[in-house]
């Protein structure tokens, strides 16, 4: 999987947790600042990305990844 | 005038008085902090304006929300950073950027901590610095503001408390919803409501200073866990009580006795830095309380009444029992009962039954009804001997326990004396305890409390009205003499000063010393013994040896020149018995003095307050009698009286059961030299002179034996 495809699937799975359009996403947005993750949705947005990718994520590791650019390489390293 | 590094009233408005507030991080989640952020703004009625922050929802509560602060088209005040503390430099540079001068971060996760935290934290600082921008926080549960014409909810409490003249500052968030609901409760209200959290920009010395000039606040509460700047905490009470009048009721948790066990010195181990704290907020006029219960006790009393002018009181009570514990309270708190003119008698016996006592405390006797409570509370205030009214009251059958709290209640206000009440008992007293305290009444479960709250708000009073003392001017000192004797030591690399240097230090600050002499064998002993004259006291001299007597090395009531011999020979052979790794110099050989009274002074630093001068009853017992007083150099003549006067063996100074009166004065004009030596040598860490023998009146008193460690 090259990382355009890494990058458009994480702002996919971002994209439903959050409820945004993925389009509207820039590649170094912030979760928290940017996109208005909480909490709850950070865990869901761990789980979206698991199911997404097919992959089972350290969540403490998962959780501490602030934006996209750092989601895509943190997944990058499962696959 | 404030120090000119305390924030200006300009610069906390923006937190305290906003327009217009921005909830940075809000989010739709309900009972969660941002949202119950916002949710508090908007069922407080906020006066201003009020723009969620929120990048994830378009509208909170049907309001509008913003992508970024900086989206916001209108200025804004204040904002309110509840976003996590991963993002909160991030959103304070927007906030910078936005023109916003006043922060408060709730947000937690920084100093408290760790490393990671601690950088977070000077992170945020700096931008703040950047930006001019001032902060409460981070790690707090925010700030209320009462006013009307504002109505600032900026925390997560559950409630917004009512208006009132008490302002409330506090370090931990926790204590603050617990006091927020001990409040409630009490009908009590504050002007000002702050936790204000790793203080990490605006400390509790920029409060003080801002609840000084606030019109509303008319009383302080503060709680502390730890006290970074004490001198700037007393300077900044000394300054509030001088200018306002307004008193300061501080709870310091955290009493610990660390400091004590890594001291080398009596002083080090007695000044532990509870004790020291203690003594400081003391001596700035701060009224520090154990508990919150009584921390509002006092609060209540302070703030609703008139401070009582003197301490004679008038108890007023419908039972016996509880009027002799009250008048058992009045009496140890330093009160005294009220004698009655021959009128206010005349009144009673007009007013009450024959067979009420008319005397303080007055009994209405148990089937008394308001018109027999009116008619005594009447009488006593209007009495010019007394200066305030206790009220009792436990419930009868029928004792018409609201209207009697009715009349209490206007009376209270009617009158320039201080009306405070007890009403013994819980559920059948619950109705007329929630009138007196809805009409601001102090109310206390029991006498004791009562009558000590009366006891703190007249000393706040007295001490307010006592005129400053000016400092007694010394010209005599040469700081060059005792910088020479502290130079030698400290370039020897010793921490300990040998007994010359000693002499030299306290000589060069006109401090009294007993005439000695060094032997450096057991002819010479003797021969110095005879010059000197006896009866002598011999000591090892020995830079390891710090506590003389442990080890043998002091022989006392020598008189002759055979003892001085035997002695000088015990002390070298208990030296080498007991320390034999430790170097002796030789044998001080010190005329001893007979007759007076040992006591001690002494010197310590503590890390917040700085020079601390203690005093006590001395000798080798001080550290189990722990009879001793300690101020904060510099310290006032009046407090250096104080300090003396403060111990429990007092008496035994001031001629107690026959013995002679010690010449007190002497004393006095020791601590004042050893205080200026504190603050003119920083380098003395530690100084014990113990024993100082104090003579008679007009006869001085002398050192007997001092420690000075660098």
């Amino acid at each position: 999987m090259n990382e355009s495809e890494i990058v458009s699937r994480v702002k996919k799975a971002a994209g439903f947790v959050l409820k945004i359009d993925p389009e509207q996403i820039s590649d170094d947005a912030n979760f928290v600042f940017d996109l208005g993750a909480d909490s709850k949705q950070s865990v869901q947005l761990v789980g979206a990305l698991e199911e997404e990718f097919g992959v089972s994520l350290d969540e403490d590791k998962a959780l501490a990844v602030q934006d996209i650019d750092s989601c895509v390489k943190f997944v990058a390293q499962y696959l | 005038m404030p120090p000119s590094h305390i924030k200006t009233r300009e610069q906390l408005d923006p937190i305290f008085n906003p327009t217009s507030v921005a909830v940075v991080g809000a989010t739709s989640t309900a009972g969660t902090v941002p949202y119950d952020i916002f949710a508090n703004l908007m069922r407080d009625k906020f006066q201003g304006m009020i723009f969620p922050v929120s990048p994830g929802n378009r509208s909170i509560d049907g309001v509008k929300t913003y992508k970024y602060v900086k989206d916001i088209e209108d200025p804004v005040d204040l904002a309110i950073l509840v976003f996590p503390n991963t993002v909160c430099s991030r959103a304070l540079e927007q906030c910078g950027q936005k023109g916003i001068k006043g922060a408060i971060v709730i947000s937690a996760g920084f100093k408290e901590t760790g490393p990671e935290g601690i950088e977070r934290e000077k992170q945020l600082k700096a931008i703040a610095d950047q930006y001019g921008i001032s902060f409460i926080g981070p790690n707090c549960l925010g700030v209320i503001n009462t006013d009307p014409s504002v109505r600032l909810d900026a925390s997560f409490a559950r409630a917004m408390p009512d208006e009132g003249p008490i302002g409330f500052l506090s370090q931990s968030g926790a204590l603050c919803t617990a006091v927020l609901d001990y409040a409630r409760s009490k009908h009590i209200g504050f002007s000002k409501f702050v936790s204000f959290g790793n203080k990490a920009d605006i400390s509790e010395i920029d409060l003080l200073y801002y609840l000084k000039d606030d019109p509303k606040t008319q009383v302080i509460l503060i709680y502390l866990e730890e006290i970074s700047d004490g001198k700037a905490l007393m300077q900044a009470a000394r300054d509030i009580i001088s200018e306002t009048g307004k008193p300061i009721l501080a709870l310091k948790s955290g009493r610990t006795s660390q400091g004590a066990a890594a001291a080398a010195s009596h002083t080090g181990s007695l000044a532990g830095s509870d004790n020291v704290c203690d003594a400081a907020l003391k001596q700035a006029g701060i009224i520090r309380c154990k508990t919150i219960d009584e921390m509002f006790h006092i609060a209540m009393a302070m703030a609703y009444q008139p401070l009582p002018r003197g301490n004679r009181v008038a108890i007023v009570t419908n039972a016996g029992g509880p009027g002799v514990l009250t008048t058992d309270a009045a009496i140890e708190e330093g009160l005294e009962l009220a004698n009655f003119s021959e009128e206010t008698t005349e009144k009673f016996k007009r007013a009450l039954p024959k067979t009420a006592n008319i005397h303080n405390p007055v009994d209405v006797i148990g089937d008394a009804r308001a018109d027999r409570y009116n008619a005594a509370v009447t009488a006593v205030l209007a009495d010019d001997n007394v200066d305030g009214a206790l009220v009792i009251l436990t419930p009868q059958s029928m004792t018409d326990i609201e209207q009697i709290a009715d009349e209490i209640s206007a009376l209270g206000h009617q009158s320039d004396k201080p009306v405070y009440a007890s009403f013994m008992g819980e559920a059948d007293v619950a109705s007329g305890i929630d009138i007196l305290l809805r009409r601001h009444i102090p109310h206390y479960t029991v006498p004791e409390a009562m009558c000590r709250s009366f006891a703190r708000a007249l000393k706040f009073r007295q001490e307010c009205e006592s005129p400053a003392t000016p400092a007694a001017p010394y010209t005599d000192f040469s700081h060059a003499k005792a910088q020479a004797a502290l130079g030698q030591a400290s370039g020897d690399g010793r921490n300990l000063l040998r007994p010359e240097e000693i002499s030299a230090v306290l000589t060069a600050y006109g401090l009294p010393l007993v005439r000695d002499r060094v032997a450096a064998s057991a002819d010479e002993a003797a021969k110095w013994a005879s010059e000197l004259g006896f009866p002598v006291v011999m000591k090892v001299m020995s830079d390891q040896i710090t506590h003389k007597v442990d080890v043998g090395g002091v022989v006392l009531n020598i008189e002759s020149a055979g003892e001085a011999r035997s002695a000088y020979d015990r002390i070298m052979a208990n030296a080498a018995k007991n320390c034999p790794n430790a170097t002796v110099r030789g044998v001080l050989v010190q005329r001893m003095m007979k007759g007076g009274e040992e006591v001690i002074l002494g010197i310590k630093r503590d890390p917040s307050f700085g020079a601390v001068v203690m005093f006590g009853l001395g000798g080798t017992f001080v550290e189990i009698f722990k009879d001793v007083s300690f101020r904060v150099a510099p310290i006032d003549p009046a407090e250096v009286h104080k300090m003396i006067r403060q111990i429990r063996a007092y008496p035994i100074l001031n001629g107690a059961r026959g013995r002679v009166c010690r010449d007190l004065a002497a004393v006095e004009d020791c601590i004042q030299r050893l205080t200026c030596l504190a603050l003119d040598c920083p380098e003395i860490k530690e100084l014990d002179l113990n024993p100082l023998f104090v003579f008679e009146e007009g006869k001085g008193c002398y050192v007997g034996d001092a420690r000075i460690m660098i």
